[in-house]
């Protein structure tokens, strides 16, 4: 009996070592599979001017103007910087809207009326020039949609999980040497289940014929240092994890399925709002203060940070198509719903969330605006607003004290940085091993400082790849912006992606003192159900914006594929 | 969409800035790890004490112990007071101490593995615990600072300051200044021990520096002002001036040479700058400049004005002196081996040698210090409250037993007769234990 402890505290050593390797192999083949492979743009259809000169409609919104980014140029005085936008829908019918102000769009002769669907062969006059719309044929998008990338092809994915699986039963070792016997049981159910769930739905995606799967593989991984750290810190709370995370994983089916059709979203985009507005409403003045903020609702025996659920909202929200989004009113909702968000999370007190909600709306407003200037001004804005925070709020000002002086402080404002510091570099490259360490012990280490506790227990080389995950995932979404269907994509994409980048970074550079300490969630590792939630959320935004073949499920297959590979 | 396209690269600067972050981190991670890891204050370790290893003397005394769930010192009360600036404390109160600056060492640290093989790590110090008790039972509760090494290896043997703690007993009332090491801490004005700064820059500079005589008649007038001497000395050469300690003919140098010749020697000697005792910093001094003739100048020439300097950078001079001007860099470990660093010409080394040999012999007297072969030079250093630091400097010029030495008494009266007897007090221990 002895023996068999002895040797499975040996294999448990040399399991921290094994673990990066199986962690990199994972890490690798994802990124070589979401990177690989070149996104040649798509025709669409075609504009043809009397001379004979053919533009090509390389996406599903374009934009007719004279301004220099315009998809289709009308280089002349007589034409609006943004004169008008064509848009086809999934059911390959195109609209056009008319932007130029003046009533400066004709089509077949007529008056434009702000929008109408157009078809093959209509003339469209935008000031004194003609253009003749036309579609692609069927078979030329049949033809296209073969020669898109099939996601998956050249990097198996159930390799890349099997990985993966093999990273989750190393772990599982080390839990059942180190975790207190009481624990042992229900940490190997939750890893087990966690491995269950994840080959569950790589089953599902693969009947629904879909084989890019490396977002998934990647926020699993995330999931599962996720798990390790509740198994080593509240071991109490391993099912309620569990759950959490097959909810988070239900979300993301149930959402992305609703993210497909492009017109239910943007029906939903007002209503959602004012939604979320009366939950911040609820919040502030029903929410019990924890942890110096004021950002929880208890439902039912749950509690819950609705600042999560308002995160995907706000994305939601946010982003826009192309014929909205040049009409000044709607830009002047964003930031007033913006405006009314980020300052009701700092009223309650929540720093953290308010930072990241307000980075985010510095990517949506670019995307949308192009403008720097805007930005730069929004920036000031903030800035301002942030004195006057740091005037009131004593307690804000402190930190940013603290912020670079955290070892002149230990027992005081540096207690947690300087504790953080101390236990991620105590785990070197490798760690102490999973359930081995002590930083634990310290108040909110299991959130705001979860990157020094996956340091201190799996080492540095994981936690780095757990940031690189996310990394990877935003290089993944860019390049996916070059033939996405729609800018609202795109701009979801990445302002879901750019709030991931924003909290990880305050996350981990906060308990690190790069930054200073504001106390958000590593997304997907550090504890918290309703940060769980969202995340799964966010991360449909970003399989939406994945248009591979067979990419995603959030993306409607191309309609005549089947038959276009028969043929 | 084209428009769009472009502007998502503005997501690629957050992932390129959050890689930066991380950079740096590393960049942190690599260089201060060790400190990290082992900054073991206040409670870190909520179960039990973290193992930090022990840290012994040069023959295994222990000095510092700490396992699995408690901390230990020396079992000697007097051991626990003479090594308390060189060992520190648990509690982190004297930053330059060897459990603070040898704690990733102590506990097994590397970068690669972190602290998981820590535990019962050793470090054995240079240090002798018994010479150190000697050296601070001479202090006798005065403030001051001794140190001893060998220079032939760096090694050194003897680190005590005062005022001092036990450290083992945590109601004692603290002394101002006792978490301050003087010996590598501390700066003090040099008094006549500065003339060896002067005598190097002579060496180099006047080239009838042998064939020059130096008539003092207690005094001299500078630039409207009097510079005295301690005594009056009459005619003399500059061997004798030196062993004399004659303020008139070093006066009369210090002017001759100039600031900035004066200035550069201090610097290059290393009296002004901060130096690295293995992993510590020590403090660094000061050289006051004055206007080429004026008194100011005279003055800080024999070390006073508002020149200070550090015992340490004392005994890395002496040490070159020793070593023909090839200083072996000190080092707190036993067995190890820092750099060498070539301070002197060794002719000037040569010459100094001869010249500290003289002071004993023609001045001080060979039967203060029986059976030493010593070559020093002594300091009475003026605080300005009308007493004076008692300084005394130097080497025992003697194949078995190479040791540099300083010694400096605050407000102790005459050079020789309180420094001078500790050091000879501490210099007989040394040899008779054979170090």
């Amino acid at each position: 009996m002895e023996s068999t402890a002895t040797l499975l505290g040996t294999l448990a050593m040399v399991a921290r070592f094994v673990l990066p390797i199986f962690a990199l192999v994972v890490l690798y083949r994802c990124v070589r599979s979401m990177l690989s492979g070149r996104a040649d743009p798509e025709i669409w259809g075609y504009l043809v001017t009397p001379k004979g000169e053919v533009s090509q409609l390389r996406h599903w919104e374009c934009i007719i103007g004279r301004a220099r980014s315009s998809d289709v140029r009308l280089n002349f005085e007589d034409v609006a910087s943004v004169h008008a936008v064509l848009m086809r829908n999934d059911k390959g019918e195109w609209h056009i809207h008319d932007l130029s102000r003046g009533g400066g769009v004709l089509l077949n002769g007529k008056q434009l009326d702000q929008t109408e669907q157009i078809v093959d062969g209509d003339i469209i006059r935008c000031g004194k020039h003609m253009l003749k719309f036309a579609t692609n044929t069927e078979q030329h998008r049949a033809l296209q949609e073969r020669k898109r990338e099939v996601a998956g092809w050249k990097i198996n994915a159930s390799t890349t999980l099997f990985f993966l699986t093999l990273c989750q039963l190393l772990l599982m070792l080390e839990f059942y040497v180190s975790l207190d016997e009481e624990y042992r049981i229900t940490a190997l159910l939750a890893f087990f289940a966690l491995i269950l769930v994840q080959w569950l739905c790589y089953l599902v995606m693969r009947t629904m014929d879909r084989s890019g799967y490396e977002p998934e593989t990647l926020a699993f991984f995330l999931c599962t240092l996720g798990l390790c750290v509740c198994a080593t810190a509240t071991p109490e709370e391993l099912v309620r994890q569990t759950i959490l995370l097959m909810a988070g994983v239900a979300l993301f089916f149930l959402f992305g399925w609703w993210l497909r059709d492009l017109n239910h979203v943007k029906a939903m985009r007002w209503p959602l709002a004012f939604l979320s507005l009366a939950l911040l409403a609820l919040n502030l003045a029903a929410a019990q203060e924890m942890f110096g903020a004021k950002n929880w609702i208890t439902v039912a025996g749950f509690s819950l940070q609705p600042s999560e659920l308002i995160k995907v909202a706000y994305i939601y929200v946010g982003a826009t198509t192309l014929d909205q989004m040049f009409r000044s009113k709607s830009i002047l909702y964003f930031i007033g719903f913006s405006a009314i968000c980020v300052g009701g999370l700092a009223l309650m007190g929540d720093m953290g969330a308010a930072l990241v909600f307000f980075a985010t709306f510095l990517v949506i407003a670019f995307l949308r605006s192009g403008s720097i200037a805007t930005v730069l001004l929004a920036v000031g804005g903030a800035a301002m607003a942030g004195m006057l925070v740091l005037s009131i709020k004593p307690y804000v000002a402190r930190r940013f004290a603290t912020w670079g002086h955290v070892w002149e402080d230990v027992n005081g404002a540096g207690y947690q940085q300087t504790r953080a510091l101390s236990a991620a570099a105590s785990g070197g490259l490798f760690g102490q091993g999973a359930g081995n360490g002590w930083l634990k012990h310290i108040v909110a280490a299991n959130t705001d400082m979860v990157f020094a506790m996956v340091c201190e227990e799996l080492g540095l080389i994981i936690a780095v790849f757990a940031m690189l995950s996310i990394i990877a995932l935003a290089i993944f979404t860019v390049k996916n912006a070059a033939r996405n269907r729609s800018s609202y994509y795109v701009i979801a994409g990445c302002a879901a992606i750019t709030m991931m980048m924003v909290q990880m970074a305050l996350n981990v550079f906060g308990s690190l003192d790069i930054l200073p300490f504001t106390g958000v969630t590593f997304p997907f590792v550090s504890r918290g159900g309703s940060s769980m939630l969202s995340c799964w959320m966010l991360l449909a935004f970003i399989k939406a914006a994945d248009t591979r073949r067979g990419g995603s499920f959030v993306v409607k297959a191309g309609a005549k594929q089947k038959e276009a590979d028969a043929a | 969409m084209t428009k769009v396209q472009h502007r998502a690269m503005a997501a690629l600067l957050v992932a390129a800035l959050i890689l930066v972050g991380l950079g740096v981190y590393i960049y942190r991670f690599i260089v201060h790890g060790g400190e990290w890891a082992t900054f073991a204050v206040g409670g870190t370790y909520t179960s039990g004490v973290m193992s930090t290893g022990t840290i012994t003397d040069r023959s295994g005394v222990v000095l510092a112990q700490a396992d699995g769930s408690s901390r230990y010192y020396a079992d000697d009360w007097s051991v626990r007071r003479a090594c308390y600036h060189a060992v520190g404390d648990y509690a982190g109160n004297v930053g330059t101490g060897a459990l603070r600056s040898f704690a990733a060492q102590l506990a097994g640290y590397n970068p690669i593995t972190g602290t998981y093989a820590s535990g019962g790590h050793e470090v054995a110090l240079s240090l002798d615990s018994q010479l150190c008790v000697t050296a601070q039972n001479a202090l006798n509760g005065r403030s001051g600072a001794v140190l001893v090494s060998n220079y032939k290896t760096g090694e050194i043997l003897c680190m005590t300051s005062n005022p001092t703690t036990d450290p083992a007993d945590s109601t004692l009332e603290i002394a101002d200044g006792t978490y301050l090491n003087r010996c590598i801490s501390a700066v003090y004005t040099p008094g006549s021990v500065f003339k060896l700064i002067t005598t190097a820059a002579a060496l180099e500079n006047i080239p009838d520096l042998a064939s020059r005589t130096y008539t003092c008649t207690g005094s001299i007038q500078v630039g409207g002002s009097i510079v005295t001497c301690s005594g009056t000395h009459g005619s003399q050469s500059f061997e004798d001036a030196l062993a004399n300690s004659c303020n008139v003919a070093f006066a009369q140098i210090a002017l001759e040479l100039g600031g900035d010749t004066l200035e550069k020697y201090a610097d290059d000697l290393g009296f002004t700058s901060s130096h690295k005792l293995d992993s510590v910093s020590t403090a660094a001094g000061s050289f006051f400049k004055d206007a080429d003739g004026s008194p100011g100048l005279a003055w800080s020439g024999i070390g006073q004005a508002a020149d200070l300097i550090c015992p340490y950078s004392m005994l890395r001079l002496v040490s070159a002196v020793a070593t023909s001007g090839i200083l072996q860099e000190p080092t707190m470990i036993l067995g190890e081996r820092n750099n060498q660093t070539n301070l002197l010409q060794s002719t000037t080394a040569n010459r100094m040698k001869e010249l500290m040999s003289y002071n004993v012999y023609a001045h001080y007297g060979t039967w203060n210090f029986p059976g030493l072969n010593i070559c020093a030079k002594t300091g009475t250093a003026e605080v300005g409250d009308g007493t004076s630091h008692a300084w005394f400097t130097g080497f025992l010029d003697d194949e078995t037993h190479p040791y540099a030495f300083v010694v400096i008494v605050e407000n102790g009266g005459g050079g020789l007769e309180t420094a001078g007897t500790l050091a000879n007090t501490v210099l007989q221990t040394a040899v008779a234990r054979g170090l």
